[in-house]
């Protein structure tokens, strides 16, 4: 009598995989794309599959990845176990509310969780700080670290507390359904209490250890949220990587590195699967109680161990505790290391080899979005960088803040082939803390496909003509700053009707609808694919974008823009500055600074560099640099003039700006 | 003559400030088969887990063989148990259970230096394959605990124990889980293998026809003390107070007046009995076993009343008998049907006196008569709650 | 003896108090401290400011928990009523996709919601737009679908749909078949043995996976900022901003995360409170 309906039932299941497996699919197919477009298929190509494995950043934070999921397996096991026979010969009562506390992490948002910890260790490193120089200053046998920072080891604590309590879920249950008289009869027939705990508590209790670890290993591979907030951003997790990623370009290595774990999972599954099946066939009736461990989905707990995740699990483990082996004894080397932190998509990634190669320093090169991420990341205690490069207002707050070291200029020659007009700056006025690494003007990128008139004032970031196709640079100083130029005041100004009037200027076009969205480095996917008409970016990036989309076209407007100089600096107390320095000088050279500005297409303040480009290009491709091209690249003075640069703004601005633009998103 | 093998000298347990034991004198003697009986939370798992070692008593002393043995741990007392639920390791099969006791390696002190001592592995076998034997579970050897039925899982409990050799063997309910029929069976079983090892038994139970018809001696315990030791012939013929009296098979408790030696008054009337040593007019309590009582036509009767309620019950009817509104139950061969007025007489040796006891008033009316039935298979389940209430 | 083991606890003890509790209270000192230190009620206050941010993030929440209930109920009964292999593939072919890291799913959906994406070009390609203008006199070019709440709801329920079905299946197929047996010898029909046996049974899976559904959904961000391109910013966007993002006050994204946390408890309280009550809360 059922039968009729199961033709439908079927199809709406079917429905529903088709609905799953399909983004999937296409996550894979593209993994052969030839191109590297998510959307475009340009061809078959085994291509990133072996760019993959020369990825650094993929494989060092897919290493990260299983290391901790297993150090935090193995702790979060052991630990949860034995927490868990604690908590069973406590009183009820008292076992009932310590089960209310474990809950807490499993009920709470990630968010929340990765928040709370990530408060509580900066509070710590802030008072481990107080208490090093303290125990420094009275004694001189041990030398205390007086800076922590997050890293590998918060995030390995952050995942085993989350982990714990799951394994203590999966365990209890195991001991609450355990003969309590089990431990009296192997005292009574001559064990001693740990003999009792090997011989008959372990072997009871092993179904739920096994599933408990299981279960925390996929919790911790799959964790996002709560390794962000704890990692830092010096260790990354594969989640953190492809986050990362997804803000700018992903690479189809992301798209190979994913199919292949599918795959592996596919397959180990399909494996057990059908071992399984002939198991149980053999054994046909005979032991239905075999499985039902594993198939405790249990609801009661609202966790979700599911036997696939655990299957999945367990033989994913083992691969992984073979290749963690692998890794660690390869990668033990004690090499001295820089950390280095820049903003995304900005340097020629072969410098970071060749910086490796002369000199046998590792480069722990990290991205952040935007100065003002910058600004949180160093704040929150989330980063142990040496050296970061950043804009010229936020270099200036960073030195009112007293955040930098200053540099001995000794150990950096090439700083004297920087062209004279980007010496002793505004932001660096005795040029004591810095290094100028690019310089360039904001402007507008419009697509001449979509926009059929010339640009040439900031007025088409408002306009309804162009609704729902205009992207907003997602941070508040270029944002209000573009505004300000519009009503024609000062970007600097302090002003705050000014500002308000600026904002008010975005607010109402974001009420009318004309930005499809605020982006930072999404900018290049979003306007190469030619899912937006206007956006406003930096120059060298619209060259970056013009070689992938010939319809792009770029202009300063009238009103006038921003100039800026990013520069490098070192940070107060960094642990690596004469590496540091190194590094400064290195990409303060003339080569350096060729290759990078071949790459990233930003402006040189290196003299000799900026003269050469031209050459060097035509050398390079075999063509003329187009004038155009170049000008755009290094502005020339008449654009320079109509430019300002940001200068500090004073605390109370600075705060208004960041309310009004947070504002701005809850509109 | 036997000796005492363990004494418990003024034993007190306290749980959250609740007296559980209350001051136990006790002592076992070598190769007795002694029952602890009692209704559920009379402490008489708490007693048996003290001679065990899983609880130390919050005063008193444990002696074995005269040593005191309060804090020696279990593992190192020469005591085995056979636990209520079995408590057999489901993840060994039988041969590996019963083994069990004899695969822990035990620190032995030899010439002042400590090591391990391992039973060698051919020895093992033999044990327990002749352990096996005496439970009757010879060929089992490799079957989990899990295809076993209720009475084979007991019997491998027992060989568990037993392959130990101990000097005692405590039971704590062991055949509470068991049907009728098996119950009956492994009664027979235990006491057969307790004679043939000479061993002691302490065996803990609530159901009184197991206790007597096993036991050499009974100690019958109620809210943490002790209420009478003595055989079961003892126990049943000659309870100790109402307590005893009602728990240990059927009675009609009455109260009366002891006049001098030998007389009594109940009901008004004064009867022959078989007592003494009671002080002159003294209140007591007279016990009259429903077996005990003779039915005739009610004009020869000392007694006259009204048959209230028959049940059939196989050997005998449970005949129901109101005397002035006390109700009485008489066991009977003949059958006198409900509403009947019959006599009863009472031989000076059916009755039996005993003193006034806090006991008194709260046994022995049958109005309630089915109710107490119902109580007595409660028991089980109570006892359950009981042991939980222990671990904490 | 007892005492011995009770010691296992006291580790435990002293490590939840440590990575559970104190974290908690840290946040706690943070809601109610700012900048310059000292008691304050200031971050609540400015809270206000974020009431469409509140409404938005439990709005889409809420609607990606129902869309979620209303696909996934279906699928784990139509599921549980098939063949021991049938279930055994089709649950396998859940989980398969939570393997795969859920960053890389929803930007797999980017590259097919965007305005020149996989379904406009599909669109375009079979001619629809062409349709549509000449019968409407519009001039589409695409559908609007990335950065609209309607692309964050998608991705909420793409995600935590498992999250849904699986406990609501093994609660489903658990379920004793005598019982179901029972109610129809006892007259029921089958939509009335679903409606007053099924439905009522399988409503401790219905809570866990509302719970688990919501819970996440309601304080993401990295779903909301890839679907819903920053324009759709949820309450997880908010902390995260506070805390990692432009924005620094850690402050006030404490206080945000803690409003949050008790909200969200509340919730569940009470709806799991309500589910114990009686089978009205199926409705849910």
């Amino acid at each position: 009598m059922k039968k009729t309906n199961r033709g439908g039932s079927r199809f709406l299941i079917g429905l529903m995989f088709l609905f799953l497996y399909l983004p999937i699919l296409l996550l894979i197919i593209f993994s052969f794309n030839a191109g590297d477009s998510s959307a475009v298929w340009r061809g078959f190509s085994l291509h990133w599959y072996s760019q993959l494995f020369q990825n650094r950043l993929i494989m060092e934070s897919l290493y990260i990845t299983l290391l901790v999921s297993l150090l935090a397996t193995v702790i979060s096991t052991a630990a949860g176990t034995f927490a868990a026979i604690g908590l069973y010969s406590l009183s009820r009562r008292k076992r009932d509310a310590l089960l209310v506390v474990n809950n807490i992490p499993m009920m709470n948002a990630d968010i929340v969780t990765g928040v709370s910890l990530c408060l509580f260790f900066v509070a710590f490193f802030q008072g481990w700080g107080s208490f090093a120089r303290w125990m420094n200053g009275i004694q001189s046998v041990v030398e205390l670290p007086t800076r922590l920072t997050l890293g590998f080891g918060t995030l390995l604590l952050a995942h085993i507390a989350f982990n714990i309590p799951y394994v203590i879920l999966n365990v209890a249950p195991r001991l609450r359904q355990m003969d309590k008289n089990l431990v009296d009869a192997a005292q009574d027939l001559g064990c001693t209490w740990m003999q009792a705990f090997w011989r008959v508590i372990l072997p009871e209790i092993k179904p739920g250890i096994v599933s408990g670890a299981l279960i925390a290993f996929t919790m911790s591979v799959d964790d996002f949220v709560i390794s962000y907030f704890t990692a830092g951003s010096s260790t990354s997790t594969l989640a953190m990587t492809i986050y990362g990623m997804t803000k700018r370009r992903i690479t189809p290595e992301i798209n190979a590195v994913s199919t292949l774990l599918f795959l592996t999972v596919l397959l180990l599954l399909v494996i057990v699967n059908v071992r399984e099946a002939r198991q149980e066939r053999r054994s046909a009736s005979m032991e239905p109680r075999k499985l039902t461990w594993m198939e405790k989905l249990s609801v009661r707990t609202s966790t979700p161990k599911w036997r696939w995740v655990k299957r999945g699990a367990g033989a994913a483990m083992a691969c992984c505790f073979v290749a963690a082996v692998i890794f660690l004894t390869g990668a033990t080397s004690s090499r001295p290391v820089v950390n280095v932190c820049s903003l995304g998509e900005y340097i020629d990634t072969d410098l970071i080899t060749q910086f490796e190669e002369q000199t046998g320093i590792r480069v722990n090169y990290q991205t952040v979005e935007s100065n003002e991420s910058l600004y949180s990341l160093l704040k929150s205690g989330g980063a142990d960088y040496d050296v970061v490069v950043t804009s010229d207002y936020m270099i200036a707050k960073f030195i009112e803040e007293d955040m930098l070291e200053p540099l001995d200029y000794k150990n950096i020659p090439n700083f004297e082939l920087i062209d004279e007009r980007f010496k002793n700056l505004h932001y660096d006025p005795e040029d004591q803390y810095t290094v100028p690494y690019t310089w360039g003007t904001l402007g507008i990128i419009y697509n001449t496909s979509m926009v059929d008139e010339e640009i040439t004032s900031w007025s088409a970031l408002y306009d309804d003509k162009y609704a729902g196709n205009v992207l907003l640079i997602n941070n508040s100083r270029d944002a209000l700053g573009e505004a300000l130029l519009y009503l024609g005041y000062s970007v600097n100004t302090t002003d705050e009707a000014e500002i308000r009037q600026a904002f008010e200027l975005i607010a109402d076009a974001n009420r009318r609808g004309v930005f499809q969205g605020k982006v930072s480095d999404e900018v290049f996917q979003k306007m190469e694919g030619g899912n937006a008409a206007i956006a406003t970016y930096y120059a060298g990036d619209y060259l970056t974008m013009a070689e992938n989309n010939e319809d792009l076209a770029f202009v300063v407007p009238d009103e006038g823009s921003n100039w800026f100089v990013d520069a490098m600096c070192v940070l107060k107390d960094a642990p690596h500055k004469t590496e540091a320095e190194m590094w400064i000088n290195f990409i303060a050279s003339t080569d350096a600074n060729l290759a990078n500005m071949d790459y990233i297409w930003y402006a040189s303040p290196n003299r000799e560099a900026l003269e050469k480009y031209p050459a060097y290009y035509e050398e390079l491709y075999g063509e003329e640099l187009d004038q155009e091209t170049y000008e755009i690249m290094a502005a020339p003075p008449e654009v320079l003039e109509r430019c300002e640069v940001y200068e500090n703004l004073p605390g109370e601005i600075q705060k208004l700006y960041s309310q009004l633009w947070v504002e701005l998103g809850t509109g | 003559m036997s000796k005492k093998l363990i004494s418990l000298a003024d034993c007190c347990v306290a749980f959250d400030g609740e007296l559980v034991l209350d001051h136990i004198n006790l002592y076992f003697n070598d190769s007795e088969f002694l029952t602890l009986l009692g209704p559920s939370g009379c402490g008489k798992t708490t007693t048996l887990r003290i001679i065990g070692g899983f609880l130390t008593p919050t005063s008193g002393e444990v002696l074995f063989d005269g040593v005191r043995i309060n804090d020696i741990p279990p593992n190192l007392r020469q005591v085995n148990t056979v636990f209520q639920r079995y408590a057999l390791f489901p993840h060994l099969n039988v041969f590996e259970n019963v083994a069990f006791g004899l695969r822990v390696p035990k620190t032995e002190t030899v010439n002042g230096r400590k090591r391990k001592v391992k039973v060698p592995e051919e020895e093992i076998r033999q044990r327990v394959l002749e352990m096996l034997e005496v439970v009757s579970l010879k060929g089992f050897e490799n079957r989990r605990i899990t295809e076993l039925s209720g009475g084979q899982q007991q019997r491998v409990a027992i060989a568990r124990a037993l392959v130990n050799r101990p000097k005692v063997l405590l039971l704590d309910e062991p055949l509470g889980a068991l049907d009728l029929r098996l119950r009956k069976d492994m009664q027979s079983e235990l006491k057969r293998i307790q004679q043939q090892l000479g061993i002691t038994f302490i065996y803990v139970t609530h159901d009184q026809e197991e206790a007597l018809a096993m036991s050499d001696t009974i100690v019958v315990m109620d809210q943490g003390r002790i209420q009478q030791i003595g055989t079961p012939e003892d126990i049943y013929n000659e309870p100790k107070n109402a307590f005893v009296a009602d728990f240990i098979g059927e009675s009609n408790i009455l109260d009366g007046i002891m006049h001098e030696d030998y007389v009594v008054e109940f009901f008004n009337r004064k009867f022959k009995c078989l007592d003494k040593g009671f002080a002159p007019m003294e209140p007591v309590d007279v016990v009259i076993r429903p077996e005990d009582v003779d039915i005739v036509p009610p004009e020869k009767g000392q007694l006259r009343g009204t048959v209230t309620s028959v049940t059939f019950k196989g050997v005998h009817y449970d005949t129901i008998v109101d005397f002035k509104g006390f109700k009485w139950l008489i066991q009977t061969t003949d059958y006198h049907p409900e509403g009947e007025t019959i006599g009863i007489i009472l031989n000076p040796d059916d009755i039996h006196i005993m003193h006034k006891s806090e006991y008194s008033g709260m046994f022995g009316d049958y109005s309630s008569y089915s109710e107490e039935y119902d109580e007595l298979e409660d028991v089980s389940l109570l006892e359950e709650d009981g042991e939980g209430g222990d671990e904490e | 003896m007892k005492n011995k083991r009770s010691l296992f606890a006291v580790p435990y003890v002293g490590w939840m108090t440590l990575f559970v509790v104190a974290p908690i209270i840290m946040v706690v000192i943070y809601a109610f401290s700012s900048v310059e230190g000292g008691v304050t009620l200031e971050n609540f206050a400015s809270m206000g400011t974020y009431a469409s941010v509140f409404t938005r993030s439990f709005w889409l929440a809420i609607l990606a928990t129902l869309i979620c209930l209303l696909i996934g109920y279906p699928a784990a009964y139509f599921i549980s009523r098939e063949g021991p292999r049938f279930q055994r593939v089709a649950m396998m072919l859940i989980m398969l996709p939570m393997w795969m890291n859920f960053l890389l799913r929803t930007y797999s959906w980017m590259s097919i919601l965007e305005n020149n994406g996989l379904l406009n070009r599909f669109f375009s390609a079979i001619g629809l737009f062409t349709l549509l203008n000449r019968l409407f006199g519009m001039e589409l070019e695409y559908f609007p679908l990335i950065n609209t709440p309607g692309a964050v709801v998608l991705g909420m329920v793409y995600n935590y749909l498992p999250f849904m079905i699986l406990p609501i299946y093994s609660v489903i197929e658990k379920m004793d078949g005598s019982l179901l047996e029972a109610a129809r010898d006892l007259g029921a029909g089958s939509a009335r043995v679903f409606r007053k046996v099924i439905l009522p049974l399988s409503l401790p899976g219905v809570l866990s996976g509302v719970t688990m559904v919501f819970v996440p959904s309601v304080s993401t961000f990295a779903i909301s900022r890839l679907l819903g391109g920053g324009t759709q910013m949820m309450l997880g966007d908010l902390i995260e901003q506070q805390f990692l993002g432009g924005a620094y006050n850690p402050h006030l994204g404490a206080a945000i995360s803690l409003v949050m946390m008790v909200i969200v408890v509340v919730c569940m309280v009470v709806m799991n409170h309500f589910g114990e009550g009686e089978e009205q809360a199926v409705m849910l």
